[in-house]
């Protein structure tokens, strides 16, 4: 299968306090069409920051990133943004819905933003899929955390993504509230046929994983495939 | 194509129906705060409405009504009596011809025993020719013409309790009261004087035997001209044919150019006040936009990261801000309109011209969007940092606010915004240095301010010690902590303290001037047109009364004639001294010693052993000199009633005018002017409670040609019309505190929502409500002081400048109007403060803690 996810080389320096600090040292990294992948690691390993370079919600301080045969780098951030409307979805770990949006109308931005009409059914349909058609015209406020990482969820594969970019989908979730939500997850992800870049803390959820990448002060120190998978 | 990769996306977002769902979905739950941004325009905008509508009414009234201020089309002043064959001559060329004399004099009313400084009118001919005048009853000024008698100002007529039929005595002459003036007749002088007046005919004039004694009386001739003449023709033609006659001639044109300059300083406050306004409101509106900005930063953040570009958010929030500003901008045009028509109505006495209420749709159309385009500018300033921000934001929890570093972005909008207030401050004052200079000091003070407050961020990070109390050491270091809005708090609150005061420093710069105190050793009492064989008796008549003759001045009319040797009409050509320097009639005396008021700054006083001949010595004032362009020793031909006399500058002299003291342009040695008609001036000082009634009436049953000018009245009425313009000014002036109240709630909800999270968060660890109240009470207090500090150090700087370079008198503060606004500012920053951070004891902890994270 074609690589949707290519990184070669990617560091990552950040400035603070008129110091520099390396937050990620020459990563190098593909993910093929529909594979999962989970990055695993202690707190400030560099998982998150690799997560957003590799979604182009920042620049690199040098390497390169190959989103489905385009180069992040040769993007401007207006170009960047137009190809994560095409070819991205997320889901974040504090939901990250527009609190002045229903649910419906938040799982419908990304139709909106490239100018497409008529998602409403498509994104009602999603919203039933997880669980929460009473909930259509509820605002995030509203709703509880597991029902906002519901709408999220139906967010993220409103544009029919290439990829799903996840940071701690389940971090501010409790087992019980988690399980359908993870569930949800690969569900959607299989029958999408979506790449997914997951960030977690969670072993067992990194476990569903295809593929597992460990991360430590910044490098990649070891990467495993899941051979039930 | 998706539309965020088009180019050009700004105005494509624009009108795209999506961004414009998608800004009033977003307004959904920030409405009222959109509110107060909403407010500022509205205030903003109604002060430009009302006080540029007002200036328009103003200038409507004095070119629609220009005839009937002057009366006739054409009039001719002069200070000697006009010959049988010069009014002919004039006569001819006109349709209709009305002659007048005015001058003071004392009015006594024998039933009270009393006598009143008046202007007396003795008018002949259907003058005014244009307009009516009103009297009570309506008949007496129609009898005025046909018998003898005298028509007086109602409020001369209550305060000696004069009613229709009783006689007052003018001079020789007991002359019939025939009713009350209710619109007078047009004045021959430029400016109303401070006696009241008295119409009496012409005929009965010549009979009261004042004219022969008196010295200051002005003539004038008033004509109807023939249809289609051209008024400003036949002056030319009466200035060529009488070249020495010395005759100021004015036509309604020249009255509504004399009308509009004195105006101009008036016009320029409304402009500076009207341009404050406006900027309190703009300032209002970029920090409510701001505080708008910093609360919609993670909805941003996501949808850029949902692909949203940089051009279409930006567009979502401008257009909210136009949404809001445009309706905002309708209703303060509608508001000022209303307090344009307010102001009309509650002070159409106290104007120059009558006007009516009637609205000023072009100037108002002008100015609502000349307000709405610089409320907009101000607003774009702080939407510019939703381009800078980033998508990665929403991988971090309480996503983090744009980088608040500058952008090249900004400059384009600060040359539009400085031309916009550039054009606005013009439309107040067509002067352009003067324009560019309000805008600079603005910009100079918006500049002052920012270094200022990062100076404290600065000071406050170094200045906190450990040792300090927990509450006091929170307080300050939130000044300083990430996220901080010390410099929004200190720009907004510190301008707004800036303007207000320095708007009060300046009326009270105005005011000092007539202060009673420091002329408790003046003179009090003028005596004037006391002829030279009349100044024994008269100083006789004074000291019989225990008074003091103080000051004893004759008085010579002249003009100039020529300057270095150049005649004044070519100095008028040339156009580098002021027409009225070149033009005024000087009143001169002579004197062998300098007084109290005045010192010299150059050359040398008379010598004792001065002998007279051509060019006779000359001191001269100080400014009249710059004027002139002369110094010591340079030559002036001086017109002494119609006989050239050479001077030679032999002194310079800085005079305080702002005394009572008799004080000259020009004096001459003793015996220099012995032989020129003139008369003198006496003054002596009464003390304090008495009055002046007594040596009034004396004076009137022996000397009725004397005036005398008490200046506790005349102060009186200089007071009375001052606190009409006070009181027109401090309506408009209520404008900017109107505009300044949206700053205050923009300032304070900049950060309300950080404030409120951290007290909670300290409440959540067992602080209580009180302890977090001091901690937001020190915060606020700190930046409300310095804010209050820095606004009043730069309100005294301005009011030091314009004191030298607009009001030309010492700059001194008003320690009250420093004090009043370091309280006001300070104790506005801390309750509004409070009041808009009173969430945190009624909303439980656990909902803000869960809304923050």
């Amino acid at each position: 299968m074609p690589g949707i996810l290519e990184v070669r080389h990617l560091c990552k320096t950040y400035e603070s306090a008129g110091r520099a600090l390396t937050v990620l040292h020459g990563i190098d990294f593909s993910l093929r069409s529909g594979d999962s992948c989970a990055i695993v690691g202690p707190s400030g390993s560099g998982k998150t920051t690799l997560l957003g370079l590799c979604a182009g919600l920042d620049n690199a301080t040098s390497g390169s990133i190959s989103l489905d045969g385009r180069l992040l780098e040769n993007l401007d951030e207006d170009g960047r943004a137009s190809l994560r409307n095409r070819l991205a979805g997320f889901v974040f770990q504090s939901f990250q819905l527009i609190p002045t949006l229903t649910a419906i109308e938040n799982v419908l931005v990304p139709l909106e933003l490239r100018g497409q009409r008529g998602g409403e059914p498509e994104a009602a349909r999603l919203l039933v899929q997880v669980g929460l058609a009473d909930r259509l015209h509820h605002y995030p406020l509203q709703l509880s955390g597991g029902e906002q990482q519901r709408v999220a969820l139906a967010r993220a594969f409103i544009n029919r993504p290439k990829i799903l970019f996840a940071d701690e989908p389940t971090g501010n979730l409790d087992a019980e509230t988690s399980a359908p939500i993870v569930e949800m997850l690969f569900g959607l992800n299989r029958e999408a046929g979506t790449a997914l870049v997951l960030v977690t803390h969670d072993p067992t959820l990194a476990r569903r994983a295809r593929r597992i990448v460990t991360m430590r002060g910044g490098s990649i120190v070891g990467e495993q495939e899941n051979a039930a998978l | 194509m998706p539309l965020s990769d088009q180019p050009g996306g700004i105005w494509t977002a624009l009108v795209d129906a999506w961004t414009w769902r998608m800004a009033w979905r977003d307004s959904r739950t920030e409405r009222y705060r959109l509110a107060i941004f909403s407010l500022a325009i509205i205030a903003g905008v109604a002060a430009l409405v009302s006080i540029h509508s007002l200036k328009a009414s103003l200038k409507r009234g004095i070119a629609t009504q220009a005839k009937a201020l002057l009366g006739a089309d054409l009039q001719i002043t002069s200070h000697r009596p006009f010959a049988a064959d010069e009014i002919a001559d004039l006569s001819a060329r006109g349709r209709r011809i009305a002659q007048e004399v005015s001058f003071s004099s004392m009015l006594y009313f024998p039933d009270s025993d009393a006598a009143r400084l008046v202007q007396v009118r003795g008018i002949e001919g259907d003058f005014p020719f244009y307009g009516a005048v009103r009297t009570t009853p309506p008949e007496a000024w129609g009898r005025l013409h046909s018998e003898p008698g005298i028509v007086l100002e109602r409020a001369t007529m209550e305060q000696y309790k004069a009613k229709e039929g009783q006689r007052v005595k003018l001079g020789a002459l007991e002359l019939p009261i025939l009713g009350a003036i209710d619109k007078p007749p047009p004045r021959g002088n430029r400016f109303g004087g401070f006696a009241p007046e008295a119409y009496v005919r012409l005929s009965d004039l010549d009979r009261t035997g004042l004219l022969a004694q008196t010295s200051l009386a002005s003539f004038h001739i008033e004509l109807e001209l023939r249809g289609g003449a051209d008024a400003q023709a036949i002056k030319r033609e009466i200035a060529d044919a009488y070249p020495d006659a010395g005759w100021r001639m004015e036509t309604p044109e020249d009255r509504r150019e004399t009308l509009g300059n004195a105006l101009d300083n008036f016009e320029q406050f409304l402009g500076i006040v009207a341009i404050a306004a406006l900027v309190l409101g703009a300032i209002g509106v970029a920090g409510a936009v701001h505080a708008h900005v910093s609360r919609r930063v993670p909805a941003i953040a996501i949808l850029r990261c949902l692909g949203c570009s940089a051009d279409r958010a930006f567009a979502i929030y401008l257009v909210q801000t136009i949404a809001i500003a445009a309706p905002g901008a309708a209703a303060g045009c509608a508001f000022g309109m209303g307090l344009h028509a307010l102001v009309i109505a509650l002070f159409r006495e106290s104007l120059p011209v009558a006007i009516d209420a009637r609205p000023e749709w072009i100037a108002a159309g002008e100015t609502t969007f000349s307000g709405f385009a610089v409320c907009c500018c101000f607003a774009v300033l702080p939407l510019l940092r939703i381009r800078r921000i980033s998508p990665s934001s929403t991988l971090r929890d309480g996503a983090a606010p744009a980088d608040s570093s500058s952008s090249w972005r900004t400059w384009p909008v600060y040359l539009v915004l400085a031309a916009l207030l550039v054009a606005l401050a013009l439309l107040g004052d067509p002067h352009w240095k003067r324009a560019l200079s309000l805008v600079a000091g603005l910009g100079a003070a918006f500049a002052i301010l920012a270094g200022l407050a990062r100076g404290l961020v600065f000071l406050a990070r170094r200045a906190v010690r450990p040792r300090w109390p927990y509450l006091l050491r929170q307080g300050i270091s939130n000044i300083h902590r990430p996220r901080n809005q010390t410099l929004l708090f200190l720009l907004s609150l510190g301008l707004g303290a800036f303007l207000l005061c320095t708007i009060l420093l300046s009326k009270n710069l105005v005011s000092r001037r007539i202060d009673l105190p420091q002329f408790a050793e003046s003179p009090n009492l003028y005596l004037i047109d006391v002829q030279p064989d009349q100044v024994e008796g008269v100083s006789a008549i004074v000291k019989s009364q225990r008074l003091e003759v103080i000051e004893n001045a004759p008085l010579v009319a002249m003009r100039i004639r020529s300057v270095r040797g150049v005649p004044v009409r070519e100095l008028e050509k040339r156009g580098s001294i002021p027409k009225w320097v070149l033009q005024r009639e000087f009143r001169s005396s002579y004197r062998d010693r300098l007084n109290a008021t005045e010192k010299l700054v150059a050359g040398n006083w008379f010598d004792p052993g001065f002998t007279l001949g051509a060019p006779t010595p000359l001191s001269l004032e100080e400014e009249i000199a710059k004027d002139l362009h002369v110094g010591v020793g340079d030559e002036l031909t001086l017109d002494v009633q119609g006989v050239p006399i050479k001077a030679r500058i032999a002194s310079l002299r800085k005079v305080d005018w702002s005394r009572f003291n008799l004080n000259f342009f020009m004096i001459f040695p003793p015996g220099a002017l012995d032989r020129a008609p003139g008369f003198h001036v006496l003054t002596t000082r009464l003390p304090a409670g008495r009055s002046s009634g007594e040596l009034q009436r004396a004076l009137v049953q022996a000397f009725p040609n004397v005036s005398a000018i008490d200046l506790t009245l005349v102060l009186e009425t200089v007071r009375g019309i001052l606190e009409k313009v006070e009181r027109v000014l401090s309506v408009l002036a209520g404008f900017t505190v109107l505009a300044a109240i949206p700053i205050l709630a923009g300032a304070l909800l900049n950060g309300r929502d950080q404030r409120i999270v951290e007290g909670v968060l300290l409440r959540t660890l067992g602080a209580s409500a009180s302890q977090v109240r001091a901690i937001l009470t020190i915060e606020y207090a700190t930046l409300g002081a310095l804010s209050a500090t820095a606004g009043l150090l730069l309100a005294a700087a301005a009011n030091y400048a314009l004191a030298i370079f607009v009001f030309k008198v010492d700059p001194t503060l008003d320690a009250r109007v420093l004090a009043g606004g370091f309280a006001i500012t300070t104790g506005l920053a801390v309750a509004g403060g409070l009041f808009l951070s009173r969430g945190i004891s009624s909303h439980p902890p656990l909902a803000i803690l869960r809304g923050a994270g």
